[in-house]
């Protein structure tokens, strides 16, 4: 009778690992559990979370970025501040306990996990114990080149947002093992030599599915890795960005004809497919978390104006959670930003000026993301969205140039107002010359093109904004007017349960 | 013929020769036949009477009279896996027999227990019918493994969870059907149950069969009625502090005038039969068959809870009482009609509207909506009527329970020292249950918009099974030297599955999604060793090994001692002269106890889940959903949470045992604590798993107290009362955790994913973790003003600390009983000092910025008149909210009066009356103190209840 104690799961939804991956499809499942750290908290529907410490939603990768490189800034206000860590988010004054923080490294960090999982999971011996078909194999060789991207992109999300990870690889048993750290140099190097290294194992450009990475993701985030190395490493590297760059510009990715159709409902399916180089992928049926768009959607919808139809929500919205701060409503200012389709904000009847976050009656909002359809179908959704998060597009790219091309990266200045004049061409806005070309204009461009799409934080430090008093936005520092921050705000502080369960980690300065 | 001092025979009397093999017990008629001859001693011997010795000179018939033996006090207590002389008990043990249960409205067991038993804390969830019950032995001692003590009901030891559908594990046993209550409080004591015993064990004795025919019938009815509610605004005061703080908003506002406290409850009613018929069934077989039927309304509209319930117990024995058995037999059935909690909406529901609208399209009931653009009607995002919450919903669940067991016990003919015990158990409870929500309802849009209500249905099967079996040899080894060994083994093995449907009318939602729990499987092996010297020294010593599956092969096993030992003084040859204690013994005793009780069950295994259908968790590649699979945390080094617990203990009894009681002080560590905690980020697949990393201190001081003050001395014209006291004093700390990381718990209603309380070394469980109000010098709060207790000159979460918990201090019971001629008058006392609550109600709802309910106005807490705070966001982790919740509650008044001799002699009729939940005194500001956890949302609210009922026996 003691033997009746090696029990095991008796749920039909639940295996043992060699039970699971004997089954037909298991590593394409398993590599879509990888992927789905991305979008997904955990795998019984949006309330469920595989990280704990904070609520489920706010733990969603893409949620993590959006709060720590979007709320972070001068392009949104969070009204409900009683939601843990958000306050202490929007207004610079985070310390190592913030349970954001901490969702946001253990998510990132589980992505590394998942990615070792799969990696252990598919080695040849296994996949000859477990008698996987041959015609499976390429296949499964291309699921680990993507595993290993999926690892690298979320080492250099660590890398741009706490400076340093500890170092877990597909060799370490997992249990409680302690990782190595690798401080901000080590972690750049990690983060280069993988993706190189990965990059002739992935996919050629735009030949898999919408939703998973192929070389041109790879290049991209070879890419920022460059053109952020002085701020990573303190060597510039923006020759190193150009070579990237430019062998974007010629991998067949176009921009779409229609700037919005980016983030409209059928962004993953529409031309903006053409021009997204890489997407979390969001499908109201199938997929729901409490992703950025649901947030962006759902917390767009003004208090006063009421509009969640001209979100495509069927649902109310959440009355008026994100508003924008004046200094963003700023770069918007002058006729010649009246008619670019950039352009959303909504100020009828507000102020522009925020005195309390809690009033959502205050200060401007706009309308980036909607469920809205390309044809102009409104899904009516309730919550829930078909809009992937952008994470890459080509339009960045474009600024990319101009600004390494700035920074003495190379390629040639008529390019650079080249692109920067396409995208506006696009946006139905006036074009520039190339006088007008200075760095603190592709700072403010980037912000006019690539608002709510997790870059500005970087973009901030890149140009020495975000912390220090050189730009001050309203709740910049924590008053209403805002004030200068520490420079030691230029990277989060290790979440402090990080440190305590792995003795490996340092804190960083400051904190 | 064995009979007591009154005449009436004596069934399983103990009688052997001494020096020799040969030995029996009595039958149901006192009788027995034994092979003796001349010149032998007989010895009778029988638990509560004095052992006569009686030298046989050829009678062919003895009629032998024993006397009670003053030095014990009456009872045999259940020790598990066997029964004790008080005399002979080392431990920590309360034990209540039916004579002393509390009398009232009880509709489950925890309700006898409540108030009555130093040490035990027992909160009820609220005041739903058959409402589950937190019952807190010590203070339970782990914090992420369950605190619930083991309930064993007639050696079946049951789940702690109840089969879907039905209220709680205890409340599908019928309360009338229970002969004894006894509480295992100390690791001596309970460390037989080795394996699931740390947080305490209750064990429940049901009603056994006898030979003399005998019909009870119980009735009792009841009617329910709120007293007390949320201090809100009335719609008069509404209008006006709408007019002040939000006049745009004046137009919002409608002409009704409605109390929505009022409108969700009403007064309920129950009533409750019973009926119980004794006998020899066949001559031969004592038996006992019981009937019951409880039907009560909940206060809550369309709440309501019905028992049905059927046992029968044979209790037979045979070759002349050498082998006993013992067959119980249990169906209940328990059909509940579930109220949605709609305190909320309740209390935030603008006054000023009406319960009905007769043009409203929501089936006549008031609600906020727009007409689309399509022209159809829109509910608005705001708070729903909550009366049309109640009445359009349907959530029936029916649950049937077989639950009994075999119990053989078998006392071998040519040793008649050693007995051998089998018990086989089982406990199968079915639940099912279905939820509709009316297509008129404002709530009933599914996932594409349709106005089509909901139907969702489930069924659940829960099975526990049981086989154990013990040996017990029983001898004196020398003079007045007795030794009492017991050697055994259990297993005991659960199972859990069962499917649901989240909504039929949704297309999203209609699959039926299957689950199963990893069953878990109990082994067990025990043994336990009693040496009794003179009955002045008594030795006991345990040892337990036993083997979890939810531990891999590796940490599967953890063994469990315990050794205690006992000082009758009254049996000294210096106690003989003395005239001032009736009692007097000492106890000490040391043991462990192991606690597995973690929530999920596989933790070690390498696992994988795959995403189901209704949970719309896939990957998307391009159009095409891939369902993934993901390894699960695991934690392959899980293992035994561990409690050690030292006793002491005085039993005492003076004036001519007017006052008796005892006093027990105890320490418990628990180490290996299971705490839900931290792991390295990348090391395994979550940042947060269930380890075993952490100490946990208990301490505590117990005291119990009987006296009669006044002592009719059985005679029923005189005045005679007796008074039950007990009080706990209990402190609990945390001395270590994992990674010295504190752990945040008490998630709070208002924002998302907050919470108030932390689990931090030095501190008790569960502190409540707040700012520190600022007050301006007129002694009023200033909104979102907090000392800046780290001097960083902001206010940030490092700001935060432990203030309060929400666990008694000292907590007491008393009981008060009265009898006069005919009459008798019972009440129940329970008092909880120290005992602090956070007061989410105010702190997220009492702020004027929720004037605005979403699209529409809302009511808010009068409280706000006090703190004039505007903005939610500031204050929610105020300590402001941290509120002294200190309570006596008069739990229940009883006044009775018995027709004796009614029809015939010896039958009896009792009529009575009472108040239950009669009053509450406390400083608390919420609706109710007595909150489990400490965080106030609001309960489903306890009534007041006034009962009467009669007793009939013939």
């Amino acid at each position: 009778c003691e033997d009746d104690m090696d029990v095991e799961p008796n749920d039909p939804n639940a295996f043992l690992d060699d039970e699971f991956y004997s089954q037909p499809g298991a590593y394409q499942s398993a590599i879509a559990g990888v992927y789905a750290n991305l979008t997904l908290t955990g795998i019984r529907g949006s309330g469920s979370s595989n990280i704990q410490g904070l609520d489920a939603g706010t733990s969603q990768y893409g949620r993590s970025l959006m709060n720590l490189q979007t709320i972070s800034t001068d392009e949104a206000i969070w009204t409900y501040e009683n939601d843990p860590g958000i306050r202490e988010i929007q207004r610079k004054t985070w310390s190592s306990v913030n349970p954001i923080l901490l969702g946001s490294f253990s998510r990132i960090m589980a992505s590394v996990a998942f990615a070792n999982e799969f990696l252990r999971q598919s080695t040849d011996d296994l996949l000859n114990q477990r008698n996987v078909p041959q015609d499976e194999r390429a296949e499964i060789a291309l699921y680990r080149a993507e595993a290993k991207f999926l690892r690298a992109l979320a080492y250099y999300h660590l890398l741009d947002l706490f400076g340093k990870a500890p170092l877990y690889d597909e060799t370490i048993t997992v249990g409680s093992f302690q990782g190595e750290e690798l401080n901000r140099q080590a972690l750049f190097e990690h983060v280069e030599t993988e993706l190189l290294e990965v990059l002739d194992d992935m996919a050629a450009p735009r030949t898999v599915e919408f939703g998973r990475a192929d070389q041109g993701t790879a290049l991209m985030v070879l890419a920022k890795l460059y053109l952020n190395a002085e701020v990573y490493t303190g060597s510039p590297r923006y020759d190193d960005a150009m070579t990237y760059i430019e062998q974007l510009l010629n991998s067949g990715y176009t921009l779409a004809n229609d700037y919005r159709n980016n983030f409209r409902g059928d962004n993953s399916t529409n031309e903006a497919t053409s021009e997204i180089i890489f997407g979390i992928p969001s499908n109201f049926e199938e997929s729901r978390s409490f992703g950025p768009v649901v947030v962006m959607t759902n917390g767009g919808v003004g208090s006063i104006e009421e509009n969640n139809e001209d979100f495509g929500l069927f649902n109310p919205g959440w009355g008026g959670a994100i508003r924008l701060t004046p200094q963003f409503v700023e770069k918007f200012d002058g006729p010649e930003f009246e008619n670019d389709v950039r352009n959303t904000i909504l100020s009828e009847g507000r102020t522009r000026e925020i005195t309390d976050v809690s009033n959502p009656d205050e200060g401007f909002v706009l309308i980036k993301y909607t469920n809205i359809r390309s044809d102009g179908t409104n899904p009516e959704y309730d919550t829930f969205t078909d809009t992937a998060f952008p994470m890459f597009r080509l339009a960045d790219v474009y600024l990319m140039y101009a600004e390494a091309h700035l920074r003495g990266g190379g390629g040639n200045i008529s390019q650079a107002v080249s692109l920067i004049n396409e995208l506006r061409t696009r946006a139905n806005g006036a074009t520039i010359n190339q006088s007008d070309l200075t760095l603190d204009f592709v700072l403010d461009e980037r912000a006019r093109e690539l608002y709510w799409e997790s870059h500005r934080r970087q973009d901030l430090i890149r140009f020495g904004k975000f912390s220090g008093g050189e730009y001050i936005w309203a709740f910049k520092g924590g008053s209403a007017s805002g004030i200068p921050t520490n420079s030691i705000r230029n990277l989060y502080p290790i979440p402090a349960q990080s440190l305590s369960t792995n003795q490996n980690l340092s804190q960083n300065p400051g904190y | 013929t064995v009979t007591d001092n009154t005449g009436i025979p004596i069934p399983g009397v103990e009688v052997s020769i001494e020096d020799t093999n040969r030995g029996t017990s009595t039958d149901f008629d006192g009788k027995f036949t034994i092979e003796v001859n001349d010149g032998e001693s007989i010895k009778v011997a029988y638990l509560g009477y004095k052992t006569q010795i009686i030298t046989y000179t050829g009678q062919s018939n003895l009629e032998i009279q024993l006397q009670p033996d003053q030095d014990v006090l009456e009872e045999v207590v259940l020790v598990g896996y066997g029964s004790s002389r008080k005399k002979d008990i080392t431990g920590s043990v309360s034990s209540l027999s039916k004579e002393d249960f509390t009398k009232g409205n009880i509709i489950s067991a925890n309700d006898l227990l409540q108030g009555r038993a130093a040490g035990v804390n027992i909160t009820t969830g609220g005041g739903a019918p058959g409402s589950p019950a937190a019952i807190r032995i010590r203070g339970g001692g782990s914090l992420g493994a369950s605190n619930d003590p083991l309930i064993v009901i007639d050696g079946l030891p049951l789940e702690n969870a109840a089969p879907g559908g039905s209220r709680s594990v205890l409340s599908t046993i019928n309360p009338n059907d229970i002969e004894s209550l006894t509480i295992l409080k100390d690791a001596s004591a309970a460390a037989i149950y080795g394996n699931r015993a740390s947080a305490g064990v209750i064990i429940i004795e049901t009603k056994k069969g006898t030979k003399q025919f005998q019909v009870d019938y119980n009735y009792a009815a009841g009617i329910y009625t709120r007293f007390n509610e949320v201090d809100v605004f009335n719609a008069q005061d509404f209008r006006q502090i709408i007019s002040e703080r939000r006049p745009g908003d004046i137009d919002e506002l409608g002409d009704a005038n409605t109390n929505w406290q009022d409108e969700i409850y009403r007064t309920a009613l129950s009533a409750d039969h019973n009926i119980s018929i004794r006998g020899n069934l066949l001559k031969r077989i004592p038996t006992r068959l019981s009937v019951g039927h409880l039907d009560q309304d909940g206060l809550r509209l369309t709440s309501e809870y019905q028992r049905t319930n059927a046992s029968i117990a044979l209790n037979p024995s045979f070759f002349k009482d050498h082998l006993r058995i013992n067959l119980n037999a249990n169906f209940s059935q328990e059909k509940n009609r579930f109220a949605p909690a709609v305190e909320g909406a309740a209390l935030r529901f603008d006054p000023t509207r009406p319960v009905r609208d007769p043009s409203s399209p929501f089936g006549g009931y008031f609600e906020y909506f727009t007409n689309s653009s399509s022209g159809i009607p829109t509910p608005e995002l705001t708070v729903r009527n909550p009366v049309a919450t109640l009445l359009q919903r349907n959530d029936r669940t029916e649950t049937n329970r077989y639950y009994g067991n075999l119990n053989i016990d078998y006392r071998f003919h040519f040793l008649p020292e050693m007995k051998a015990v089998v018990n086989l158990g089982m406990d199968v409870g079915e639940g099912s249950g279905r939820n509709i929500l009316s297509p008129e309802s404002a709530q009933g849009y599914n996932s594409e918009n349709e106005l089509v209500g909901s139907e969702g249905f489930f069924e659940n099967e829960r099975r526990n099974y049981l086989a154990d079996g013990y040996l017990n040899y029983k001898k004196d080894l020398f003079k007045d030297f007795n030794a009492d060994f017991t050697l055994g083994y259990s297993y005991q093995r659960f199972e859990n599955d069962g499917f649901n449907v989240g909504n039929l009318r949704d297309p999203q939602f209609s699959d039926r999604v299957e689950f199963a729990d990893i069953d878990l499987v109990l082994v067990a092996y025990f043994a336990r060793a009693v040496f009794n010297y003179e009955d002045k020294y008594v030795l006991t010593s345990t040892y337990r090994r036993d083997g979890s599956s939810r531990f891999s092969t590796v940490n599967r096993w953890g063994d469990f001692f315990s050794g205690a030992f006992a000082w009758n003084i009254m049996e000294e040859d210096f106690m003989q002269d003395q005239n001032t204690f009736d009692n007097l013994k000492l106890r000490a005793g040391v043991g462990q106890t192991g606690q597995q009780g973690i929530g999920p069950r596989g933790i070690y295994f390498a696992n994988y889940e795959v995403a189901r259908n209704v949970d719309q968790s896939n990957y998307m590649f391009g159009s095409t959903p891939i369902i993934p699979g993901l390894p699960t945390a695991r934690n392959t080094k899980a293992q035994w949470e561990t409690a050690t617990t030292f006793n002491a203990g005085i039993d005492f009894a003076f004036f001519k045992n007017r006052l008796s009681g005892a006093v027990d002080i105890y320490h418990r560590e628990t180490d290996n604590l299971y705490v839900f905690a931290g792991v390295p980020d990348g090391a395994n697949f979550s940042n947060f798993f269930d380890q075993n990393s952490g100490t946990l201190e208990t301490q505590g001081l117990e005291v119990e107290l009987s006296g009669i003050i006044f002592d009719a001395k059985g005679d029923t014209d005189k005045f005679d009362w007796a008074l039950n006291y007990n009080v706990t004093f209990m402190n609990q700390e945390i001395t270590s955790l994992a990674n010295n990381e504190a752990i945040r718990v008490g998630g709070v209603g208002g924002g998302t994913g907050g919470t108030i309380q932390i689990h931090d070394v030095g501190s008790a469980p569960n502190a409540f973790h707040v700012f520190n109000q600022v007050y301006d010098a007129n002694g009023n709060p200033i909104e979102g003003a907090y000392a800046d207790l780290d001097g960083d000159n902001v206010i940030t979460e490092d700001d935060r600390y432990l203030y309060r918990n929400p666990m008694p201090d000292i907590t007491m019971g008393l009981q008060s009983t009265m009898n006069y001629k005919n009459f008798d008058f019972t009440f129940n006392l329970r008092a909880s000092l120290g005992n602090y609550n956070y007061n989410n109600v105010n702190s997220s709802n009492a702020q004027y910025n929720l004037l605005q309910q979403q699209s529409t106005v809302g009511n808010i807490p009068r409280s706000v008149l006090e703190t004039n705070f505007q903005f939610t966001e500031n204050v929610i982790f105020s300590d402001i909210y941290i509120e002294d919740a200190s309570f006596l509650r008069m739990d229940n008044i009883q006044l009775g009066y018995t027709f004796k001799d009614f029809f015939n002699k010896g039958n009896n009729f009792r009529l009575y009356a009472g108040l239950q939940n009669a009053f509450v005194i406390t400083d608390y500001s919420g609706l109710d103190p007595e909150i489990f956890g400490g965080i106030d949302n609001t309960i489903y609210p306890r009534p007041r209840t006034f009962l009467v009922g009669a007793n009939v026996n013939f």
